[in-house]
């Protein structure tokens, strides 16, 4: 997770020509493409499916693959039997993963696998697989993993430590504090529920492999691959044109990648292994719960003085969980003492800003808590005790601008007065995320019919890397964007990292971008002597290749390369320092009605402000956040994994009974991106999924003048804090 | 997904005749909305499939005593759009019309609403072997119960019943005409459903594997108010929480008689007759509408994290009353 949310790290300073290339391929101060809405390049072909997605590669032979996984939480194998599997019809390969004395550490853990010439008898044969089990203590909950006197499930412990953070002087804060806010807050478990769900294709020829994976890192695969196979490196290829999402869940080849290559190898066959929902939901990572104890203090003028935290939450069965906090807001004087709590569940991976949207969560309803304190508007409060100004850091004026475009002003205090059963409030939270490049390289091969071919090798999640990677090339070299022939998702393609942490787009447009230029000055120097000027006085705008002063003295595009002849131009280059910046802020607000007879939340308005840098493609810079807005509404009212407390098996490993929003459940959305061209290139990817279900559970909040500090916003929730706030209770 | 044979009769006789296999299992199919999950989830494998889409009558009719006759093959989109249904009876059409999604109402049928089997996490998950799969527990009281009875909670299992239609079938006093090798007989709606016994946990229904729900008959409804509602979590495909149909007689403003369903709340759809006491005798507005909610949910019986239902069955009665009032619900 550390790796993902910092990738920039220290980049080694360029040599004089790279530095001198990056300025001369600074972002133009007067775009002709960037900026605008441009439409995925590859819409049609997804809507018309044309686009192959893993789960539609047909290979020769093709056969299926299926993995017998776990029911048990916790149990160690005694014993796996394939044989009744292996003569089941059609099967071509089995295999055991585990063995005898191995224990399994959660639902769904991978034991076994089969493969057979179609999928359904995949499914049944995997059934015939015999483990006998001898079933171990086990935690469905961190309740249970916490409780004195629990039994040892996890080797080194059921729990650990972790540092306490600490600065200033607590007791002084305290001290301070005209009035204090102790309070217990906590998040749930979510997984990704990517649409499409994982899936590989494994070819072996001879002892090469090649892979056609629903991933998020190509490159990265491949060492994943060579790792878990012990095989070189150079004998993989990694390909994933398509995807249906990633989310975070698709960084790595898994014990599903692996498998496939094992059962093709056993099979001699290729084999396709598409994972269901089920297991998606088991065995393919989540988002850690959160919980954290509470003691806040604040001063008359409004000013924050303290803030005491013991924190905890599982990441499953020997992950981590932690998550910032307190989120944003400046304690002068704090403590916060984390603890990981492990259950027998599936492990987490990386969500979609990991540990931002629990940070968030749970110190904004703190904060409105202390802004009802002191009686001060929860705007004028946040503003009030936002870090300073800076360029990633702008959420007092992101605050300010959303509280007058949302009508802030209507807002009522807390526990709106009107008669009737349907309350409604307003709620806002802010967030920040990093982001930034890294080391991407980027190809450009200009051919002398015209064509242009950008080579880089990242993925598009959905997200329009595609496109943009067009879109850069396109202004780079004064072209349409359909002139240019983007080529990624493919390891046969230049280096590029995994996309994940918001770094995509910052880490590959600059990579185009540089290498774009470097192969239009060559073809600028070869054209030169035609036109009898100097290269140097020489740009590429609208399709031509003319003089900068006298743009009727040029020649065509399509003239232009005519000129390469039998000497096409290559060339290379990679990320660079200057062309990309690292760190976002924005500011959400939301609007609920609460049917307080029910308990039933609806989201009727939402307004994010977001800031990522120079924005590319405005269009899928808004579908990002649209996109993470849906998915934190999600968070805040419906996603829940359910383990059942009795015998640690997840009930609702579905899309019925794991609720996600659908069309009418997701209200107006209203975006306002600040567009920093100045800053270069950030990315937005995680920065809009976080404050939403905070802003969310503030309305709520607002409206109903209960405070409900758990997620998700179940009717039970509403109605029982509403219930112990006419009793007189804390809320 | 076992292999299975499939069977295709175009009779009422024919496909009960082909639900009848010696040594093996059966299983209709219509709009396969039910049927198929389950069968892909290994929750039921039967060794036959018999499609009674043909077999069954697809029609809406009107019967010579002034009620109507669904076939039970009628789909559901047909059911939530037809006119003269909804003007005899507004809560099925109301029901019909917040059945799942629209493409589960424009595949499922009248019959495969009435006979889907239950919704309960623990009965649709292959892991659980409960009552209802043969095993000798039901793990919803010691589990995770948020959307179990409230209801009828005294038998082994706690499952809702997940039909929408029942509820303002069982309502408005309809008949089900069922054929089997003996030939045809006629239940009432509200007997067709069944409590949950030790000797009886597998079936929802009266209905014997070889027999075929092939008609609904409603009665004429005579001069009645109606009202329909219910609560459901997300406002997209989700189950309901609870709803309620009510049937009310009038005499000027005065409720002369009433009926009160509810569904989402117990192993049947549950006819509350404390709600129906007071609402009878009463006159037909607000504080008569709060009344019903409140004697509705008077002997519910929750488990242990679904108490919150019974405050929504309060209000779903309680809105179902002031519709039928022609007031407004919130």
């Amino acid at each position: 997770v550390a790796k993902l949310q910092n990738p920039q790290g220290a980049a080694p300073a360029p040599d004089p020509a790279t530095q001198a290339l990056v300025q001369k391929y600074a972002w133009p101060g007067r775009p002709a493409l960037i900026g605008t809405s441009v439409k995925r390049l590859d819409g049609p072909d997804k809507v018309t499916g044309r686009a192959k997605y893993t789960y539609d590669i047909a290979r020769p032979g093709l056969i299926y693959g299926k993995v017998a996984r776990s029911p048990h939480p916790h149990a160690r194998i005694v014993s796996i039997d394939l044989s009744e599997a292996q003569r089941a019809p059609g099967v071509r390969a089995a295999l055991a993963w585990k063995n005898p004395g191995d224990e399994v550490m959660f639902q769904g853990d991978s034991v076994a696998a089969v493969a057979a010439d179609t999928e359904e008898r995949a499914r049944d044969a995997v059934r015939l697989i015999r483990v006998e089990y001898q079933p171990l203590p086990f935690f469905s909950s961190v309740e249970q993993a916490m409780e004195p006197g629990a039994p040892t499930v996890f080797q080194n412990g059921n729990t650990r430590a972790g540092m306490v953070q600490e600065a200033g002087d607590l007791d002084a804060g305290f001290k301070q504090a005209a009035s204090i806010v102790e309070q217990t807050y906590s998040t749930h478990v979510i997984t990704h529920v990517c649409l499409e769900t994982h899936c590989v294709v494994c070819e072996w020829e001879g002892d090469r492999l090649t892979v056609w994976i629903s991933t998020q890192a190509v490159h990265g695969s491949v060492d994943q691959f060579a790792r878990g196979l012990q095989i070189p490196a150079s004998n993989i290829r990694v390909i994933c044109q398509y995807m249906g999402g990633g989310f975070g869940a698709k960084t790595q080849a898994g014990a599903e990648g692996l498998i496939g290559a094992r059962l093709a190898q056993a099979a001699r066959a290729p084999v396709k292994l598409t994972l269901d929902r089920k297991e998606e939901h088991l065995d393919t990572g989540n988002r850690p719960s959160a919980f954290a104890e509470i003691r806040a203090g604040v001063a008359s003028d409004g000013m924050l003085t303290a803030f005491e935290a013991r924190s905890w939450g599982t990441g499953g069965a020997g992950a981590g969980s932690n998550f910032p906090l307190p989120y944003i807001y400046q304690f002068p004087n704090r403590r916060r003492a984390h603890t990981d709590v492990y259950i027998n569940a599936g492990q987490q991976r990386p969500m979609r800003a990991p540990g931002h949207p629990q940070g968030c969560f749970i110190t904004e309803i703190l904060m409105d808590e202390l802004a009802d304190q002191i009686r001060m508007d929860p705007v004028e409060f946040r503003i009030k005790n936002c870090p300073p100004d800076a360029p990633n850091a702008k959420w007092r004026d992101y605050l300010a601008e959303g509280a007058k475009l949302f009508g802030w002003e209507r807002r009522h205090p807390t526990g709106d007065p009107a008669p009737g059963p349907i309350k409604t409030g307003f709620g806002c939270a802010v967030h920040q995320w990093g982001g930034g490049g890294r080391g991407a390289q980027a190809r450009c091969e200009i051919a002398a019919d015209g064509s242009v071919v950008m080579k880089c090798g990242t993925q598009d999640l959905g997200t329009g890397t595609r496109t943009i990677v067009a879109m850069v090339a396109a202004e780079t070299l004064g072209l349409p964007v359909a002139a240019i022939t983007p080529q990624i998702g493919d390891t046969m393609y230049p280096q590029a990292g995994a996309s994940g942490g918001s770094t995509t787009a910052a880490s590959v447009s600059p990579a185009i971008r540089l290498a774009a230029g470097k192969a239009l000055d060559q073809l600028l120097e070869r054209v030169a002597p035609t036109l009898g000027v100097d290269a140097a006085s020489l740009v590429a705008a609208n399709g031509r290749i003319q003089v900068r002063d006298n743009p009727s003295r040029g020649l065509t595009w399509r003239e232009a390369c005519k000129l390469l002849g039998t000497s096409p131009i290559t060339a290379d280059a990679q990320w660079t320092q200057g062309l990309s910046s690292t760190g976002t802020s924005g500011a959400q607000f939301t609007e609920v009605s609460v049917d307080i007879e029910t308990g039933i939340v609806k989201v009727t308005r939402i307004l994010a402000i977001q800031d990522c840098g120079l924005i590319v493609d405005r269009l899928t810079a808004e579908s990002q956040v649209h996109g993470g807005i849906i998915g934190s509404l999600n968070f805040a009212l419906f996603e829940d994994r359910i383990l059942d407390r009795v015998t640690g098996q997840m009930v609702n490993p579905n899309m019925e009974m794991y609720l996600l929003a659908g069309m009418s459940d997701i209200p107006q959305i209203d975006i306002v991106l600040k567009n920093m061209p100045e800053r270069g290139v950030i990315g937005i990817g995680e920065p809009p999924t976080v404050s939403t279900s905070a802003a969310i559970a503030s309305a709520v909040r607002n409206a109903t003048g209960a405070t409900i500090r758990s997620l998700p916003l179940m009717p039970h929730k509403v109605l029982d804090a509403i219930q112990a706030q006419r009793a007189g209770g804390t809320n | 997904l076992k292999a299975f044979a499939y069977v295709n009769p175009t009779s009422e006789r024919d496909a009960v005749i082909a639900l009848r296999v010696e040594n093996g299992t059966a299983a209709p199919l219509a709009g396969g909305m039910d049927l198929i999950t389950r069968m892909k989830n290994y929750i039921q494998s039967p060794d036959r499939v018999v499609n009674v889409k043909n077999a069954l009558d697809r029609t809406i009719s009107t019967t010579p005593d002034g009620g109507m006759r669904l076939g039970a093959a009628v789909k559901i989109v047909d059911l939530a759009e037809h006119p003269q249904v909804g003007r005899l009876y507004p809560a099925i059409v109301a029901a019909a019309g917040e059945v799942g999604t629209p493409q589960i109402r424009n595949a499922g049928t009248v019959g495969g609403n009435l006979n889907q089997r239950p919704r309960c996490w623990y009965y649709t998950n292959e892991e659980f072997v409960c009552y209802k799969k043969g095993g000798n527990r039901c793990f919803s009281p010691a589990g995770e119960n948020q959307y179990h009875a409230i209801f009828g909670n005294d038998g082994p299992s706690h499952i809702v019943h997940p039909s929408s239609l029942a509820v303002p079938f069982v309502a408005y006093g309809a008949r089900f005409r069922v054929v089997g090798p003996n030939g045809e007989r006629t239940v009432n709606a509200a007997e067709y459903f069944t409590m949950p016994t030790l000797q009886n946990v597998q079936k929802e229904n009266v209905l014997a594997d070889d027999e075929l729900l092939t008609h609904v008959i409603l009665p004429a409804p005579g001069n009645v108010r109606h009202g329909h509602y219910e609560v459901r979590y997300k406002q997209s495909h989700d189950w309901p929480l609870a709803f309620a149909t009510v049937v009310l007689a009038l005499n000027g403003n005065t409720i002369r008689s009433a009926r009160v369903v509810l569904g989402a709340v117990a192993p049947v759809p549950w006819r509350s007759e404390d709600a129906e006491r007071a609402l009878a005798g009463r006159s037909l507005d607000a504080d008569t509408a709060a009344a019903a909610g409140d004697a509705a949910v008077a002997a519910a019986k929750p488990l242990s994290r679904n108490g919150y239902k019974v405050q929504i069955t309060r209000t779903a009665v309680k809105r179902a009353v002031l519709r039928a009032a022609g007031l407004q619900t919130v």
